[in-house]
């Protein structure tokens, strides 16, 4: 009897870590204070703000930036020039010292994830960040794990959309049908490889 | 791939931002708190014993308690920050790589590089292919260089008396020196420099000569490059140096002539003669190459034909050459006496003479000037003068280290000023360096390290300068043939080091002592062309002029009469040991020491590693009754240095080889106390070859890392090769010369990768020119640098475990008539003693991940941690690898790699067997690590790199390419990450298109490290499916052949058959190479077409 509770309580935590200690469980919703109180929503959802304003380097390199203070002061030396909130943004770009902004989605080192040939061949912000559009403070929408990569990687005619729908989170398809069709076609079209060898982002 | 040049030198605090470690760039909190605290440690903390222990319990308890409560959140990751700029920088894109032209100044010379420059710290260096007649090679010194930029035991502070001072103070001394100059017209000042060929430095020094014209100049260079300009200069009575066009040559003579290995430019040495050796259908033509040796070269090695004579001999050689061949073109020459091997001479000698303007004799750095004089002679009347030898204008150089010592110890020099070198550790033994230096009252020096010459310079009035590296401040040099290049920075001194440039204009009393500045000014060009010269890496140009020039008959009758009576002389010596003094492979003449890449790479030739050896012949072995890794001790006059040692096939009898630049006692981390110090046998008189040297057999052994023990192929055909009459009947004789085949059988389980490489955009492959490598070396430590291979110390070296995802296999071929026993594998402990290894052929090759479409490491991982992908790679996936390494088992190819223990971030000095500490039982200064934790807990336990080696060390790896941990494999991945980088790059181009795929025809294949720093082009990577690539032709050659191919695992990496040219005429002549000749005897004759020869078996097989 002992023996037997045993092996259901090892077997009872084994399978609990198992399932909870994954990516879906210990990162979704993961949302830390920001030192600054931007909002994804009221830039890019409200005013309509493009993603690649800010984050200027996501078409070019596999990182996509977080903007410089100086590129917040654009707009900001004219509007809301002197609101206490954006004490910290006025400062760093007055000195150059950066900002420490807390990171949220971050890929195991031996992941070489590429930014930029996702967001040119298709591939939308939204299916790996969630509505940031609708988000006041960012937070981790997917989980990020090599699960969840292979599942588009697997299916790419599923997640394809137009290029100029890229940084358009709010765009659905029509239907699943049309996303199909359209998905197929730019499969060919495109040639986009359903990579699924390790070589594809582990090096 | 270029971006355009910044506008001016980046301020610190302006523009980029130069960091001095990761923790500073992401302002990690350790760091910060480093910098904020206010007190140093121990400072402000409790220092009451009882108590504190008592707390400290209490505090470990309580950190252990909440540690296990918060199991739970603690499972989340720490948090880190994101930092961007505050003001974006225009035309920055973080993550992406820049690249800036520089160039790394050689003695006389300079090696045009193009930097790659990620996020402000340079990470890798290539040849820059833009340089008129460069190929994108270099050398393995370049290739290595970015590890000595961050080597953490480099000169870090400035020293007054050996205590730190500020720069400031420094440069008030500087100044001092300068207004004392002034006041004296610089008399007691003198100058110690390293050759190089930087115009600001010569500008420099005439501004200070002009200043002060008391001041004395000197010029010292252990190893002595520039005897071939002296010699040129007294050959034609002109100031001129001769410039060897090794690629317009068709029969090559070279006495004692390292012209590929260790001469000035070996690189593009490497780059001209190997376009001779090119062979692509049976009608081509290959050049020859003679050499007369006494060590074993790579020159030798790729020779045609080589004599091994003793170091006293070669003189006599040139001058029975020179008689032979001054006579036969109608000159008058007087008759020497009947030397070594005549048959062999008189035929090399009308090979040379049937090829008048298109041979060249060349005579090796090692050889006194009158031997080059003959040389000289001999291409003027062989008609090469201007052909395959022209001679560039070239300013004499100043006085030596001789004429210093002399002044030193009249007592003449106030101020010795010594910018970089190393004299305590390498100045000629009988000058007393040491002491004389000391009779300088006050010495100024700009090193590298805080090395010997350091050491004895810690008087008071004595001060140390850290020296900047190429790749931290401005600087100009001239390459070999005159073209001026750019010494660009990529970062900012690591640790505020200075120039030479720097020094000598405060010297001067300049205004502007920015080396920056400096250069500027020496560049008198405008804007333009300033900006056009760093984009370009060279000025369009600025090449020497060729000059005319006639034989000075005087001299040449000089230099004749001079090695005849030194020659009569030598014949009355009693039969004593000879001693030649070399330049290492791998740490030069010992400023490379601390560089653990080089100090790991083998010898080309020897194949050891982290040691210099005693190297003899066979022979003289046996009759002094060694064998390898005894003790011996050298005696020369009354000077003694002992070492193990090494008996090295194709060594002259008769003679010692001893390699300079080992026995570093004050060096660093990795190179103090490797190997001896052959400088202490070396003096004025006998600089590169020492005469009556005894030899003593001590007591005991020293082992010696050897990477390569089988020194024969015992008849298997890993290595094919022909001569070129074989080649030109049968084309096809790499596929004539393979083992016997199992039956072909139809595999039950059919290979997933004959159906996967459908869906491949590219089909990746390799081809190796086996013709063309000469087994340098360079690419061993171009990948070592591009993959973030870590050293592993000489013992571990010893176990096997050496770490480079690249070796250069060199195997020696005997003649099987001289008591051969072919049957029986052998390893060099009983080889050493065979007779076939006296006069053995060379061959080398460059083995790596053969990516065997049908792999045997794949079926057999248990976890599929390697795989194929549709492309043709086999992939390792670290982060899937659990170390059973059943893979390296099955690998025929030996070429997987495993890291035994945390070859990264152990120190070196933990990396001894046979009992490895771990962090519970690691001991720091004696004391166990835990002990001293308890003391105090902020002591770290870890037994890992100190945190200022490992934060410059980790500046130094690829980012593109991860870092192996303890228990995964590894191995070469052909440069994956440029592969899906290039790839990247096209479908970021392509868009919403189709255009994906790389294509050689428009330059988007990327190239492997290895490939592109590759001085002779003998590795081509590119895509196989694409018919019209380098990579397709050169395996449709017929010398095309994938090593082991009778076990059907279908590299992806083949070899093109190597092709001897040897001169039926001569008396070493072999019909057939001597490793085919090997092969016959086990294997049957593979010219033979009756019966069932291997070649009829077909060449394509459907092994699945």
């Amino acid at each position: 009897m002992i023996i037997a509770g045993l092996f259901l309580v090892g077997g009872a935590v084994t399978a609990g870590v198992w399932y909870y200690f994954t990516p879906k469980y210990t990162r979704v919703g993961y949302q830390p204070i920001q030192p600054v109180t931007f909002s994804h929503a009221t830039h890019a959802g409200q005013l309509g703000i493009d993603c690649r304003y800010c984050h200027t380097g996501v078409e070019k390199s596999w990182f996509s930036n977080i903007p410089a203070s100086s590129t917040c002061m654009n707009c900001h030396n004219q509007v809301l020039k002197d609101d206490p909130r954006l004490e910290l943004v006025r400062e760093s770009a007055q000195s150059g010292k950066p900002i420490p902004w807390v990171q949220i989605h971050k890929l195991p080192d031996f992941v070489y994830f590429n930014h930029s040939v996702h967001v040119n061949r298709g591939v939308s912000c939204v299916e790996c960040h969630g509505r940031i559009d609708q988000m006041d403070e960012v937070y981790h929408a997917q989980p990020l794990s090599m699960s969840f990569c292979l599942e588009c990687h697997r299916h790419p005619e599923l997640k394809l959309r137009p290029e100029d729908k890229i940084t358009d989170l709010a765009w659905r398809p029509a239907s699943a049908a049309q996303q199909l069709e359209f998905g197929r076609r730019a499969m060919v079209e495109w040639k986009v490889e359903s990579l699924q060898t390790c070589s594809a982002c582990h090096r | 791939m270029k971006t355009p040049p910044p506008t001016s030198r980046p301020e610190q605090d302006t523009g980029r931002r130069y960091w001095r470690s990761l923790d500073e760039v992401t302002e990690a909190p350790e760091f910060r708190q480093w910098l904020e605290r206010e007190f140093p440690r121990g400072a402000s903390e409790w220092t009451d014993p009882v108590s504190r222990r008592h707390f400290v319990k209490i505090m470990s308890a309580s950190f252990l308690l909440a540690g296990m409560g918060l199991a739970g959140s603690g499972c989340r990751r720490p948090v880190e920050h994101l930092e961007p700029f505050g003001k974006q920088p225009e035309n920055y894109v973080y993550g992406t790589s820049q690249y800036y032209a520089t160039a790394m100044a050689t003695r006389g010379g300079a090696v045009p590089l193009l930097a790659r420059s990620y996020e402000g710290r340079p990470v890798k260096l290539e040849g820059n292919a833009l340089f008129p007649g460069g190929n994108g090679g270099t050398d393995r010194w370049a290739q290595a260089a970015i590890l000595n930029l961050y080597d953490p035991d480099r000169a870090r502070r400035f020293i007054r008396g050996g205590n730190n001072a500020t720069p400031d103070a420094a440069f008030d001394r500087l100044r001092e020196l300068s207004k004392r100059a002034e006041a004296t017209g610089g008399e007691g000042l003198s100058f110690l420099l390293e050759r190089n060929t930087s115009p600001s430095r010569m500008r420099m020094q005439k501004l200070i000569a002009g200043k002060f014209p008391k001041a004395r100049w000197y010029v010292y260079e252990p190893v002595d490059l520039d005897v071939h300009r002296r010699a040129a200069s007294t050959a034609f009575g002109a100031s001129v140096k001769p410039i060897f066009k090794y690629d317009a040559a068709k029969v090559i003579l070279s006495l004692d002539g390292d012209f590929i290995g260790s001469e000035e430019d070996a690189h593009d040495n490497i780059r001209r003669f190997t376009q001779g050796r090119r062979v692509e259908k049976p009608s081509d033509s290959l050049n020859r190459l003679y050499a007369v040796e006494t060590l074993m070269s790579l020159t030798g090695m790729a020779a045609d034909h080589r004599m091994r004579v003793a170091p006293s001999v070669i003189p006599r050689v040139a001058l029975a050459f020179a008689s032979e061949i001054l006579k036969q073109a109608g000159l008058d020459a007087p008759e020497v006496p009947a030397g070594v091997n005549p048959k062999w001479i008189s035929e090399c000698a009308k090979d040379l003479l049937a090829h008048p303007g298109e041979s060249l004799v060349v005579a090796g750095y090692r050889q006194p000037p009158a031997v080059h004089v003959l040389a000289q002679a001999m291409n003027a009347a062989l008609g090469n003068i201007g052909k395959t030898v022209v001679f560039l204008d070239a300013a004499a150089i100043e006085g030596g280290i001789s004429d210093l010592a002399k002044s030193l110890n009249a007592g003449e020099v106030e101020t010795l000023v010594i910018l970089g070198g190393n004299p305590v550790y390498n100045a000629p033994a009988d000058l007393d360096w040491t002491r004389a230096q000391g009779r300088a009252k006050s010495v100024v020096r700009l090193g590298y390290y805080e090395d010997e010459t350091f050491e004895a310079a810690r008087r008071d009035a004595d001060w140390h300068l850290p020296a900047a590296h190429f790749l931290e401040s401005w600087g100009d040099a001239l390459t070999s043939e005159g073209v001026l290049v750019p010494i660009q920075p990529l970062i900012a001194p690591l640790f505020g080091g200075l120039t030479e440039i720097e020094v000598l204009a405060r010297i001067a009393g300049e205004d502007v002592v920015r080396p920056y500045e400096i250069v500027r000014q020496t560049f008198a060009g405008g804007e333009d062309a300033w900006r056009k010269f760093l984009y370009e890496g060279f000025a369009e140009g600025t090449a020497a002029k060729v000059v005319n020039v006639d034989v000075d008959p005087n001299a040449v009758k000089s230099a004749w009469s001079l090695l005849q009576s030194e020659q009569a002389a030598m014949a009355s010596m009693s039969n004593n040991l000879e001693i030649v003094f070399h330049r290492d492979h791998a740490v030069d003449d010992g400023r490379y020491s601390n560089n653990g890449w080089l100090q790991e790479m083998a010898d080309p030739i020897t194949k050891l590693t982290w040691d210099n050896a005693v190297i003899l012949s066979r022979k003289t072995a046996r009759q002094l009754g060694l064998k390898n890794f005894d003790l011996v001790e050298i005696k020369l006059g009354d000077r003694t240095v002992s070492g193990p040692v090494w008996i090295q096939p194709g060594f002259a009898d008769d003679s010692l080889g001893l390699a300079l630049g080992y026995g570093r006692e004050k060096s660093g981390r990795v190179g103090s106390g490797v190997g001896f110090n052959a400088y202490r046998l070396r003096t004025t008189v006998a600089e590169n070859f020492a005469a009556g040297a005894t030899l003593r057999r001590l007591d005991g052994t020293f082992e010696l890392a050897c990477i390569q023990n089988h020194w024969s192929m015992e008849g298997r055909p890993i290595i094919r090769e022909a001569n070129l009459d074989q080649f030109r009947q049968h084309p096809d004789f790499a596929h004539r010369e393979k083992l016997e085949e199992p039956p072909v059988v139809t595999s039950m389980y059919p290979n997933p990768f004959d159906t996967a490489k459908e869906k491949g955009l590219h089909q990746w492959g390799m081809s190796v020119d086996l013709n063309t490598c000469i087994g340098c070396g360079t690419c061993v430590i171009a990948c070592q640098s591009e993959n973030n291979i870590p050293i592993v110390g000489k013992d571990q070296v010893r176990r096997g475990r050496a770490m480079q995802w690249m070796r250069v296999d060199r195997y020696y071929a005997g003649d099987p008539t001289q008591g051969r026993l072919p049957d029986v594998l052998k390893t060099d402990s009983d080889q050493q003693f065979e007779e076939w290894i006296d006069d053995p052929q060379s061959v080398v090759q460059p083995m790596f991940c053969q990516h065997c479409e049908a792999a045997p490491c794949e079926n057999v991982c248990p976890v599929n941690a390697t795989t194929h992908d549709n492309e043709g790679l086999n992939l390792m996936v670290y982060n899937r690898c659990v170390g059973t390494r059943y893979c390296s088992n099955n690998c025929p190819y030996k070429v997987r790699r495993f890291n035994f223990l945390d070859f990264n971030k152990r120190p070196l000095k933990d990396l001894k067997g046979p009992f490895y500490t771990t962090p519970l039982t690691h001991e720091t200064d004696g004391e166990w690590d835990l002990l001293r934790w308890w003391k105090d807990p902020t002591e770290p336990t870890t037994g890992m790199r100190a945190d200022d080696e490992w934060d410059l060390l980790k500046m130094s790896k690829n980012p593109d390419v991860s870092v192996r941990m303890r228990g995964v494999m590894e191995k070469c991945t052909l440069c994956l990450q440029r592969i899906e980088q290039a790839k990247i790059a096209q479908k970021v181009k392509a868009g919403p298109s189709g255009d994906v795929r790389l294509k050689e025809s428009e330059g988007t294949v990327p190239k492997t490290a290895c490939q592109q720093a590759c001085p002779a082009g003998a590795l081509v990577f590119g895509d196989i499916s694409d018919p019209g690539s380098r990579v397709s032709k050169l395996k449709a050659q017929d010398r095309n052949y994938s090593v082991l191919d009778n076990l059907f695992t279908r590299p992806r990496t083949t070899y093109l058959a190597r092709v001897r040219n040897p001169n039926p005429a001569m008396p070493d002549y072999h019909e057939v190479p001597l490793s085919l000749e090997e092969f016959e005897h086990k294997e049957g004759n593979p010219f033979e077409e009756s019966g069932e020869s291997p070649a009829t078996a077909g060449k394509e097989h459907t092994h699945g």
